[in-house]
Formats: C-alpha cells, structure tokens, sequence
C-alpha cells in the first residue's frame, strides 16, 4: 500500500534570470579594480569633442575624428563617446591627486561586421600620483591578468600608440592554442593631458590602461561570435548563471 | 607595408636570421607577419617614419651595425627654370622639383630597382614611376613624377573650395569638394597633392622627359581625403603620417642615382622651394627623469647611447631629435624610445601600491533591482540604442550607418519588446527580460534618462505551480510590491494588434526612471548571487524545437522520486529541455498525477516526427517499466 504521508512533492524548480554576461564581466573587473583601490566614476556616453578628443591629446588630424570612425550628433555638436576616457579627463578636472579612477560602459564606433559592433564596453583605469613609473604600471597589469584568467598564463607587452598615454603599450596573452590575443591597451599618461587637466607634470605622473569587456568575456565563456551577446537570445542568456 | 627581408638584411652587417629580425622588430614595437620572407608591416600612427625600407633600418640600428651603401648623385646641379607659384605655405613649407632628361628608355631593370619589384612581385609602370615608387618604398618620401611634355605654363599649388571634376593616373573619375590641395596647370587641376596625380600629365612608357615633385605636405591637409575619394594611396598613408621634411635633396640625388644605373642622361636641374625652416626639436639630457618614467636605473652613458643609435645628436646637454620623427616631443617620447630598446618585457615590476578608498556601494539601487528581477526569472539584456524610428526628442545621428539607425531611441521599451518577438518566434513560451540604461533625449539640450524597462509576456514559470498562470499586470503589480509596497508602478498592457504575430499573451511593460526607486529597497534581501566562476558556453541552436508531454499516473508514491531522477536525468542529444508542469495529488483517488515536458531541438538539422517519437517511446518504455506507474491513454 502506497505511504500517503511520506510523499514530498518533486522539488518546485523557480527559475531564476541571469545578468548579462557583458554587464557580469564588467561588474567583476570593476570589483577586482576596487578591491586595488581604484574608485567608480561615471559619465555621459554623449560626449564633447573636447573631452572625447581634444583633452586627451587627440589632435584634430587624428583618423579617430573623422566622420567615418566617430558617430556625431546633432548636427556635430556633440558625439558619441568613442571610448571611456573622457569620464576620466572629468574626475581629473573635479579632484587633485593622488587620485585613482575607474570608468566603465558603452562606447561607441562606426563599425559594423563580424568582429566589430558600433556598441560595446570598456573599462579603464587612471592613477595620477607623484612618481608613477612604466614598472609599477606592469606590475598593476599583471596583477590584473593573473586576476582574471590565472597566475599560470603567459604575457607579453608590446610598444604600441596612444595620443593620451606615453609611454603606451598593448598587453596580450598566450592562448592555450599558443596564438598571442590582444587584452589591454596601457602606458603612461602623457604629460599634455595631465596640464589639460591642470595637474603639475613636473611633480605628478600617471597611469592608465583600458580594456574591452566584449573580448575578455568571449575568452573567459568560450564565445567566438561578438554578435552573439546581443541577440538577446534566452538561450544563450540562460547559459550564463 | 611589405618589406622584403633580403633588403633589410644586405645592409646589416652581421647578417642575421628573419627570426632573429622579427624579433626586434617585435621588440621596438612593430607588429608584422611573415609571408614568404617578406615583412607585412603594421605601423602604429605616430610612426610614419618608418614606412620604408631606410626607416625600418634606422629603429634597427639599435640593434644591428647598419651600413645604408646607398649611393647618391653628388655633382652640382644646375638650377630648374620653373614658371611655379605656391599660393599655400602654410600647407606646402617645402618643395623641390628635379627636371631630368634620358637619351634612351631601359629594356630591363638592375640592382636595387630590379630587386624592388622581383622580390615584392610588383607591377612595372615606366622608367620614371618605378623609380619613384622604389624611392617611397626606400625612404619613405613618395615623389610625384609629370611628363614634362605636358607641363607647359603656370603650375600652381593652392587650396580649392568648389567641385571639380578630376581624372586620376589610374583612370579613375571623381568630383572633388569641400577643401582641397591641388596643383594646378593653366588652371586644370593635374594633382591631388599627397594623393594621386592626374591623367593628363602622368608619364608613360615613351616618357622621356620627366619633372619629379617633392614635397612636404602637412599631414592635416591630407587626412582622410583617400577614403573620402575611395582611392588606395601609399602616398597620402605616408603624408598623413607625416614624412622628413628635410629629405629633398638626398631623395632627389638618389633618383638621378637611380635613373643614371638604367639610362643615360641628357639634361637635368633642380629648384627647392622653402617658406621656414623645419623647427628642431630639443630637450635637455635628463636620465634621472627617464629613470623615473620607466622605474629602471641605467646610466647617462647607457641611455645616450640608444638615443645615438637612434639618430638623435647630443651636444653639451642637449638632445636633439632627428628630423624624420616629428613624433618625439617630450622626456616621456625619450622615455618610450629607451623603454623599446631595453624591451618592455624586460623592464622589472616594481610593486605598486595604491591607496584604498573607503568602499562606497556604486549602483546599490540598481543591483538591488537587477537581483531582485533575477529572482522572479527575469533575464538582463543590453540592446544597441541605434533605432529608425523618429520622435520630436529623438537625438539624430549625423553619420548613421544606415537608415535604420539614424536615431538614439527615446526608451528602451521598444528595444525588449522585439527582443520578446524574437524569443516568442523561438517556441519560448514564458519570457521576462529587463535592461537598465541611459536613455538620451533632446528637448532644451541633450538630457539623460536613466531607466528601467521590463517586459513580460507567456506563462509565469516553467514549473508545476507557475505554468498554468500568465503573466499579467496583476502578477507583476504584486512583483514590485515585494520591494515596494507602498509604490505603485503604471505597468502596460501592449497590443499585438501592430506586431507580426499570433501569439496571444498579454505583453506586460514598464518603464519607469531609477530615480523613482528609493533606498528603502536595500532592505530586500536577494536570493540570486553573481555567478562566481564564468560559465562555458555551448552553442545554441536556431533551429526549430517542438515538445512532447507525458503524464504519469502514480499509484506507488515511493516510485514517485524514481520517475523524476529517470526522466529528469535522461539523456539524449536532441532534448534540450525538461520539466514537471504538473503535479496533483489526489488523496481520493490515492494517485499522484504528475506530467513532465520534455523540449526538443537539434543543433545539426531540423527534427522530423520518427526522430521524435524514437526518443519519446524510448522515454515511455523505460518509465513504464518502474512498477506502479502508467501513462493514462498508453
């Protein structure tokens, strides 16, 4: 005879939602960044010329400004901002050193194919203190990279170009394919932008450095199509709990 | 830009492997692959210097004992009767022509030239472009060379500000407009200047005469103009980098060089033309402040002698930067040279330690609620705020990339509901997504919304208590009276009488400010956590699912447990999903009745009914073998 008093009825499974992986990826190099001491600041994504460009040493030459690279709006009065820099210039202009600053969000470019959206999402980091050198910009870096993919991966920096940043260099990381996959961009911040932000080069220097969410949430999931992150497809979300 | 390894290596006297020359150039920064031992180079954009064969060399010479042996005509030149005006200075500083004269036209090339072209698998054109193009190749000046047959008059160069039709060399049409370099001839334009010259003066293979242009052109008046006439230009990607602008002389002794390798000449002259002078970069020898940039510590004498390598000069404490890096300004560009040569990867960390600050609880309201909605299965989504649609606050993009994305959306609503579309037309039959973002409107300037949306459409939940329910403005009310309860939100319901659908579900919205949500929310204690680790994704499928029910009968409770593990354990490629959606336990009856819906979705084709009914009576057979269950109707 069946136990009418023993029966549990079968677990009630509630479903439950998911963050979006970009908005976890960036929540969580955010928090990593926090726990170094970095602070959040926030700004607009409609930006001026002046802070998308001219603040931080981009010359009006620069390819970046042209019409094809740059989304303008409102009869090119104003942008959107092409990467999150200008929340930066703004928290340097707002506080005096030492000071170290986090920004992270949507940015924007004219790019549409199957690497590039005209969305996605950076964080970058400042840090303006008196003798601030390129060793101590590395040792930051690593200490970001073992962070998020583990102390056994292998790096390299490479001399590379920013017109904010000088020195500047470009991090990458050996895959476990051994191809080398660009991860950061970082330097030193040009000596230009911290006078444009009426900090005394002669006594302060800086850091910086600026990573793309999308690229280090396709490593960390295994994601090899960008586009895959929009679609707003529940399954794939769903994968993401 | 391509580089032949053999024309690196003949002039670097210890001969070394292409390894052990990419490595270097990986070292100093210059990112490339190999192909056939040829360099494809990619530059950074402060480092038009090194667009050359001479370039390349100069950053080795670090490195590399680096013998140039490239010979140059050293004779006194006569000077080149020219009817030239230069109506733009401030564009032009600097510029030189050479009028050269050949007896005969070579059949076949020597040395360098020759090499240029086997080795790069390059396209012959005539005597005189191909000596201006290995010229741009080896030093990075590009040249520009006439038929002198055709220049008879005024040549002039200066800006334009009006269309023009203009015929390229490479026969190519196109209106010029807005601002414009041209040099002209009897008023026709002959030349885009830094871009590309014009058919009507461009030399051929009968050419025997040539005059040879070369000139400094500042890299703002060149900017963008290729793209903008859709014209693939090494030249204008040299000037809009910015080339040496004290090059004339020796590029254009190197030319007559060149051309006397391959032809005897008749005649030849050469004018310059100058309004200033290259303003010289100096900076005092400071090592403390480039041992302070790097965080390392090397000698004045170590330091000073990269710097020499490089090409810099150092007299009585000064430092002065060659002409062709107009890229070095600063202590901090010295430091990056210095840094380079060392290598970046072998400058030692040195432990940084920054200040904590007190910890603040960025975005606290908006976690709360992004957890809060995560409990109730809603799912955060992020959507491109490109959209078509037009309103009076809607912000216009200038430069959209096309029409369907001409305007910023004004809310963020729209965007969630074509993303419910999407899933509805993906058979999920309960859907609850949410965004929160910055939603930008123009009325009195740019203003800034920051938002909430959530849409909300099917059933409540995939569960044996929430799938008979729909998701309506009753179910959602409640929802945010859990966080809120003396709040009341104006949820929507939105018709489908516009959307292409069938599907009847109510669609519950909201959009509402985040200001609207207050402190008193933190109180709300979450269930659901942010994923400690990164979940592996496995690729979806875009293919078609269809489901099956089955609903057991159970007489024998303690088989009850065994069902569930079989059914909700059962393995298979083409079930994606299963569930219990019902459960019921009649204590009359004494039976349980207790239905599971299994999901089915292949990644590799679209299912057809066998392969379904092959999995489904599998499922039935072996459920059916645990005592004390049926299937009512099997």
């Amino acid at each position: 005879m069946p136990d009418h008093k023993d029966i549990t009825p079968p677990e009630l499974t509630k479903d439950r939602g998911s963050l979006h992986p970009i908005n976890h990826m960036k929540d969580s190099i955010m928090s990593l960044l926090v726990s170094f001491g970095f602070e959040i600041v926030d700004g607009p994504e409609i930006e001026t010329e002046e802070f998308n460009f001219d603040m931080l040493n981009i010359k009006k030459s620069h390819p970046a400004r042209q019409m094809h690279d740059t989304f303008y709006v409102e009869n090119k009065s104003n942008l959107l901002r092409t990467h999150t820099s200008p929340v930066q210039i703004r928290g340097m202009l707002e506080k005096k050193p030492p000071l170290a600053f986090i920004s992270g969000g949507k940015v924007y470019r004219k790019d549409d194919d199957a690497t590039h959206l005209p969305m996605f999402h950076q964080v970058e980091g400042i840090y303006v203190d008196e003798n601030v050198s390129f060793a101590q910009l590395k040792d930051l870096i690593y200490k970001i990279i073992y962070s998020l993919f583990g102390e056994d991966v292998e790096l390299r920096f490479r001399p590379s170009y920013f017109p904010f940043t000088e020195p500047s260099a470009e991090v990458d990381i050996l895959s476990k394919e051994g191809k080398w996959l660009e991860i950061l961009g970082c330097g030193l911040v040009n000596p230009v932008v911290l006078e444009n932000c009426n900090i005394d080069s002669n006594k302060y220097s800086g850091l910086a450095f600026g990573l793309g969410v999308e690229r280090i949430a396709m490593l960390k999931h295994g994601v090899t199509d960008i586009r895959e992150f929009y679609k707003s497809n529940l399954d794939f979300l769903s994968q993401f709990k | 830009m391509k580089i032949a390894y053999s024309h690196l290596s003949q002039y670097i006297e210890e001969n070394p492997t292409i390894e052990q020359i990419s490595d270097s150039l990986f070292q100093l920064g210059h990112e490339h692959e190999i192909n056939s031992d040829i360099f494809d180079m990619e530059f950074t954009p402060n480092r038009g210097d090194c667009l050359s064969l001479n370039g390349l060399l100069r950053d080795l010479a670090v490195f590399y004992t680096v013998d140039f042996n490239q010979e140059i005509y050293t004779e006194k030149l006569n000077e080149l009767q020219l009817d030239f005006e230069n109506l733009s200075e401030s564009t032009c500083p600097k510029i030189s022509f050479l009028k050269l004269e050949i007896e005969n036209i070579p059949e076949i090339y020597k040395g360098s030239l020759d090499n240029y072209f086997k080795d790069l698998s390059l396209n012959k054109n005539n005597l005189f472009t191909d000596v201006s193009n290995y010229l741009s190749y080896e030093t990075g000046q590009p040249t520009h060379c006439y038929d002198a047959s055709t220049m008879s008059g005024k040549l002039l160069f200066h800006e334009i500000d009006k269309n023009e039709e203009f015929e390229t060399l490479l026969d190519k049409k196109i209106t010029l407009s807005g601002k414009n370099s041209v040099f002209s001839l009897n008023d026709n334009i002959i030349n885009l200047a830094g871009i590309v010259g014009g058919k009507s003066t461009s030399c051929s293979t009968n050419t025997k005469t040539v005059i040879v242009e070369c000139a400094f052109f500042q890299p703002e008046a060149i900017i963008g103009k290729s793209v903008k006439y859709d014209i693939q230009s090494e030249a204008s990607h040299k000037f809009e980098r910015g080339v040496d602008p004290d090059c004339h002389d020796r590029v254009l002794r190197r030319f007559i060089k060149l051309v006397s390798e391959h032809a005897n000449i008749k005649d030849m002259s050469i004018i310059s033309y100058k309004s200033k002078d290259n303003p010289i970069t100096q900076m005092p020898v400071n090592v403390g402040k480039i041992n302070q940039i790097i965080g390392i510590n090397i000698s004045e004498k170590e330091y000073l002698s990269y710097l020499l390598k490089l090409g810099f000069i150092v007299e009585e404490g000064l430092i002065e930067v060659p002409s062709f890096r107009s890229d070095v300004k600063t202590q901090n560009d010295l430091a990056e040279e210095v840094a380079r040569v060392i290598g970046y990867d072998n400058i030692a960390t040195l432990e940084i330690s920054i200040p904590k600050k007190e910890k603040t609880n960025h975005k606290a309201i908006e976690n709360k609620l992004r957890f809060f909605l995560l409990d109730h299965g809603f799912y955060e989504v992020i959507n491109s705020p490109f959209v078509s649609l037009s309103s009076e606050e809607a912000i216009k993009v200038d430069n959209p990339l096309d029409s369907n994305r001409e305007f910023l959306r004004t809310n963020i609503t729209n965007s969630l509901v074509d993303n419910l579309l999407f899933n509805e037309r993906r058979q999920k039959d309960s859907i609850k997504l949410f965004e929160i973002s910055d939603v930008y409107l123009s009325s009195n300037g740019i203003n800034k919304k920051r938002k909430l949306s959530v849409v909300a459409s099917g059933r409540v939940g995939l569960n044996y208590e929430d799938f008979s329910k729909k998701i309506n403005k009753k179910y959602l009310t409640a929802l945010f009276q859990e966080i809120l309860p003396n709040e009341v939100f104006d949820f929507e319901i939105l018709s489908r009488d516009l959307l292409d659908t069938k599907i009847k579900n109510e669609i519950v919205t909201l959009e509402v400010d985040i200001d609207r949500f207050s402190t008193n929310i933190l109180s709300f204690k979450e269930i659901s956590k942010s994923p400690e680790s990164f979940a592996q994704y496995s690729p979806i499928s875009d293919l078609p699912s269809s489901f099956k029910d089955i609903s057991y009968s159970i007489k024998d409770y303690s088989k009850t447990q065994e069902l569930q593990d079989l059914l909700l354990n059962y393995q298979s490629d083409i079930i994606k999903n299963v569930y219990i959606f019902d459960y019921f336990k009649n204590e009359k009856q004494e039976e349980i009745k207790i239905g599971f819906r299994f999901i089915f979705q292949s990644k590799k084709a679209t299912l057809n009914s066998a392969e379904i009914e092959l999995v489904y009576n599998d499922i039935v057979t072996k459920s059916l073998s645990i005592s004390g269950i049926s299937i009512p109707g099997i």
